[in-house]
């Protein structure tokens, strides 16, 4: 390869940068384009704010979000403090890509059936408590959204510890975090006192985005939130999906305005947080560094955090078998614990939708591939501190309602002729794709030492050389479990395979989510259970590559 | 312009689509040789894997006999296939949109019709069309009030059917008034699902037929001024009714589905459906035990057609038609009128059949049917559904 002048290759690689991000953000400024334009509509947000169930319904929203987002976020971090160097954090993180790949519908539908009125806790419950009829107490779509708090907790605690775990991986953390955690003790801290004051305001820096997107995510789901949430009202999410499928355009406008508010509320939130920790690192800083030595039982921290995590992974364990069993239950009336009637239907109808897993599976490698490389371009082409120019693009496509999304690209579909394709569904899901890729792989993309880089390229290596040689090896791990967090998320879209594929092509989801438009639960959970399968396995293929120990480069 | 030429477009397009029909009239072998080797992607919701196996073998049966391909494209809301084509008028494809054939009715046709989003005239110029019982179900030609003028084709009948196990329910209540008793004995045991929610709204149009004592206003539009005095008698009727309900009345069921859920765990003693034949379905399905019983009130329940249209921009008009002409004849619905498959009421009469026909439609009737099948009271205006929707919301909906 002859080199070409060193100027121009300078200003080429300058501008390098515009590739992954126009490829990037091209499509999905189209499809917001038009899902936007929809919701800027004088009439949509007079009718918006002039129904009834608006302010309540962004009220809960709100509600919800906060709880969820800062309780998942405080169980994470004192799981992580109590568990860390012990054998438990080891089992708990072998457990998390298990826990990762549930789907969230699947999930709530799996929790719905534990602690529903008519569900297998009161079934155990009831011949103590001399019921015939199910409780009338609502532990499910109770008006304080609790229920949908209690499985976003659930669901998001493992997203959290996942990350923390794939920062841990990283070559040369392990050591460089004893090290400190060594220092502290030396100086007289306790460890869970070394953690909040040396550790945690480290590493809570690259865990902003993935707890903004868990913020992101519990302000706008709507299957879990029509599983478990409220219904007077619903969350606005809710409110804005039933409004933007409607078979009415005014609706639909409406709608589009409610998505718009509930994003501008969620970045607003979103701001003001990040505002006011920034404003508070004078007073934390003095905090921490007075020199006090406070006492603190680790011992029994670690113990109750044992027990936490062991309760976790139980729930996870409990949900899955309660799916498997109810869907081969047929007639199952309260307060019977095992059903009259079994039934093998809804396999059968399982069975008769195999043809799709091929589908599914490819159009989530494709994806998952692209979103990989669009992620890494971006890195490799920009400075770290672009990120934030790039973090808009990444959040909208997180917070944006699917429906809105999913009809903006539709759109953009229908005018370059790719819908019913298996090329749009692959642009698509791309575009849902790329910013969980991002999110979940740039902590350790950004924080990975330069050194190792610059070592190699005065060893006379080449910048692909290095990369592949070096960098990508390293960060193996990382890469591996943002792919499959990648798949993970193609595999569960409903809105873009439908509208984009014209309904022609069906996945796993698609054919689960019509079945389930029925109200069948035994199908409902027989599918929830088979959409868990293919992630799963891909989460613990990438548990398996970038597990510790394995030699950088392929054990050359 | 671009916005000119798709006004022209437009035009052109509706100007074709009588004629179009006309020529289908005429001509029925011409359309069955355009249809062979023709692809039909019908969007029909696929929220039952029984609906969706007939549907295999509507399927198999049409490719054997026509060589048309039926493909299903599964969706969970029709409103979805109804955007789709909505949509793709707005980027001007005005032919080889992606919907051959849609499975319709109430709001979703008429927004359709009124946006010009259909194709036809064609029902009424289908061979099959002329055993359909259009005197003895009048809803096959008046779908929610709108006039279905040949836009659309019968494809199945629906009525309000309740039903409830036996064991729990030995007496239905067999009227409104019986209904409100039967709540009042059994506190928390009777819901209805959520209005906007489809059944929830059919309820409240049930109420408001059967406590009224003049039913003349309700086959006219709102008068915003009478609507006060016209429904008071569902308002009074929902105030009894509501402290008897599950969570006394504060919280509904999302749907229909989850009330029939709620009831097959023993949650609610009472639920009902569109489907006549649905808790037969069930019970075949064994999601339902065999005690289960269907009732409707003796005075009348609502009832309404659903059908089958071809969107203006459909690639196989011709071959949608021969599906649909197919889906219509007596064998098709004589299966699909059949608990073993689906158990959804024929649209057509089967007294006029010839008697090889008739004998199709003839079963020993199945646990869970209803036994003394009631009056089909008709849909009130469709302008009542929104003025109820929006004043229950108000009063009950926070």
């Amino acid at each position: 390869m002859g080199a070409p002048p060193r100027a121009v290759t300078g200003r080429w690689r300058a501008r390098l940068w515009l590739v992954p991000a126009t490829l990037f953000v091209a499509p999905l400024a189209a499809a917001l384009g038009w899902g936007v334009a929809d919701g800027i509509d004088a009439g949509a947000w007079s009718r918006l704010l002039a129904d009834p169930r608006f302010r309540p319904a962004l009220a809960l929203s709100l509600q919800v979000g906060a709880a969820s987002t800062a309780l998942a976020a405080a169980l994470a971090l004192a799981l992580a403090t109590a568990l860390h160097g012990t054998r438990a954090w080891g089992r708990l993180v072998h457990a998390l890509p298990a826990l990762l790949a549930v789907p969230h519908a699947a999930f709530a539908i799996g929790l719905g059936l534990l602690v529903m009125p008519s569900g297998f806790l009161a079934r155990l419950v009831a011949p103590v408590a001399g019921w015939s009829a199910p409780p009338d107490v609502a532990t499910v779509h109770d008006p304080g959204g609790w229920a949908l708090v209690a499985a976003l907790v659930l669901k998001e605690v493992p997203f959290l510890l996942w990350n923390v775990a794939a920062q841990w991986q990283r070559v040369g953390q392990a050591a460089a975090l004893e090290r400190q955690l060594q220092t502290a003790a030396a100086m007289g801290y306790a460890r869970r006192t070394a953690w909040a004051r040396v550790l945690w305001p480290q590493w809570l820096p690259t865990l902003a985005w993935p707890l903004l997107a868990v913020w992101a995510y519990s302000l706008a789901v709507v299957d879990m939130a029509l599983v478990l949430g409220p219904t007077r009202p619903p969350t606005l999410a809710v409110l804005a999906w039933q409004w933007l499928l409607d078979a009415d355009p005014a609706a639909n406008r409406q709608g589009a305005a409610a998505a718009l508010a509930l994003a501008l509320a969620m970045a607003g939130v979103a701001a003001a947080v990040a505002l006011a920790w920034r404003a508070s690192r004078p007073w934390r800083a003095s905090r921490w560094t007075r020199g006090d030595r406070p006492a603190a039982r680790d011992a029994a921290g670690r113990r109750a955090a044992g027990a936490s995590a062991a309760a976790l992974v139980s729930v996870y364990a409990a949900v899955l078998a309660l799916l498997g069993f109810v869907s081969v239950a047929g007639v199952w009336t309260f307060p019977d614990l095992a059903p009259q009637r079994w039934t093998g239907d809804a396999w059968s109808a399982v069975r008769a939708s195999a043809s799709t897993v091929g589908l599914t599976a490819a159009l989530a490698l494709a994806s998952s591939a692209a979103g990989l490389a669009l992620a890494v371009a971006w890195m490799e082409t920009t400075p770290a501190r672009w990120d934030a120019r790039a973090a808009p693009a990444v959040f909208a496509t997180l917070l944006v309602p699917g429906v809105l999304l999913a009809g903006g690209l539709y759109r953009a579909a229908l005018q370059a002729g790719v819908d019913g394709r298996f090329a749009g569904l692959w642009l698509a899901h791309t575009v849902h794709v790329a910013p969980y890729v991002l999110v979940a792989l740039a902590p350790a993309y950004r924080s990975h030492d330069p050194r190792y880089a610059q070592t190699a390229r005065a060893l006379g290596r080449g910048a692909a050389a290095t990369l592949w040689r070096v960098k990508w090896p390293m960060l193996l791990a990382p890469l591996a479990a943002a792919f499959a967090v990648g798949f993970a998320v193609s595999v569960t879209q409903y809105l873009p395979t439908q509208f984009v594929g014209a309904g022609r092509h069906a996945t796993l989801t698609t054919e689960a989510l019509t079945l389930a438009s029925g109200g069948q639960r035994d199908v409902a959970a027989a599918f929830a259970l088979v959409q868990a399968l293919l992630p799963a396995a891909v989460f613990a293929a990438a548990a398996w590559i970038g597990r510790p120990g394995r030699p950088p480069g392929g054990g050359r | 312009m671009p916005h000119d030429r798709l006004r022209r477009r437009l035009i052109a397009s509706a100007l074709a689509g009588p004629l179009l029909a006309r020529a289908a009239a005429g001509d029925w072998p011409a359309i069955q040789r355009a249809a062979r080797g023709q692809t039909v992607w019908f969007n029909a919701w696929a929220g039952s894997e029984r609906i969706n196996a007939y549907l295999q073998w509507a399927a198999a049966e049409v490719r054997e006999r026509h060589g048309v391909t039926l493909r299903h494209v599964k969706v969970a809301d029709t409103a979805e296939a109804v955007k789709r084509v909505r949509a793709e008028r707005e980027a001007g494809r005005l032919a080889d949109g992606s919907v051959d054939m849609v499975w319709i009715n109430g709001e979703n046709f008429l927004a359709m019709k009124r946006e010009q989003l259909l194709f036809g005239p064609f029902a009424e110029a289908l061979p099959s069309y002329v055993h359909v019982d259009t005197a003895g179900k009048p809803t096959t030609r008046v779908d929610f009030s709108e006039p279905v003028e040949g836009m659309e084709a019968p494809w199945g009948m629906a009525q309000l059917t309740f039903f409830g196990d036996a064991r729990g329910v030995p007496q239905p209540p067999r009227s409104l008034g019986a209904l409100l008793a039967f709540a009042k004995q059994h506190p928390g045991r009777v819901t209805y699902p959520r209005p906007p929610d489809f059944h929830g709204v059919t309820f409240l149009k049930q109420v408001l037929l059967e406590s009224s004592a003049d039913r003349a206003p309700f086959a006219r539009p709102v008068a915003p001024e009478r609507f006060a005095a016209d429904s008071a008698a569902l308002w009074s009727t929902l105030e009894a009714l509501h402290p008897s309900l599950w969570r006394h009345g504060r919280q509904f069921p999302p749907n229909a589905a989850a009330m029939r859920q709620m009831m097959a765990d023993g949650e609610l003693l009472i639920a009902f459906t569109f489907n006549p034949n649905e808790a037969a379905n069930e019970i075949a399905a064994k999601r339902l035990p065999a005690t289960v019983v269907s009732w409707q009130h003796a005075a009348g329940t609502i009832g309404n057609t659903h059908f089958l249209a071809i969107p203006f921009n459909a690639r196989a008009k011709a071959g949608a038609q021969v599906v649909i002409d197919f889906l219509l004849s007596p064998r098709a619905q004589a299966r699909k009128a059949d608990i073993a498959h689906w158990g959804d009421p024929t649209v057509l009469a089967v007294e006029r059949l010839a008697p090889a026909e008739r004998a199709l439609f003839e079963r020993a009737p199945a646990p869970g049917t209803v036994a003394q099948p009631a009056p089909v009271l008709p849909e009130p205006h469709a302008s009542w559904v929104e003025a109820i929707e929006r004043e229950w919301a108000r009063r009950h909906g926070q």
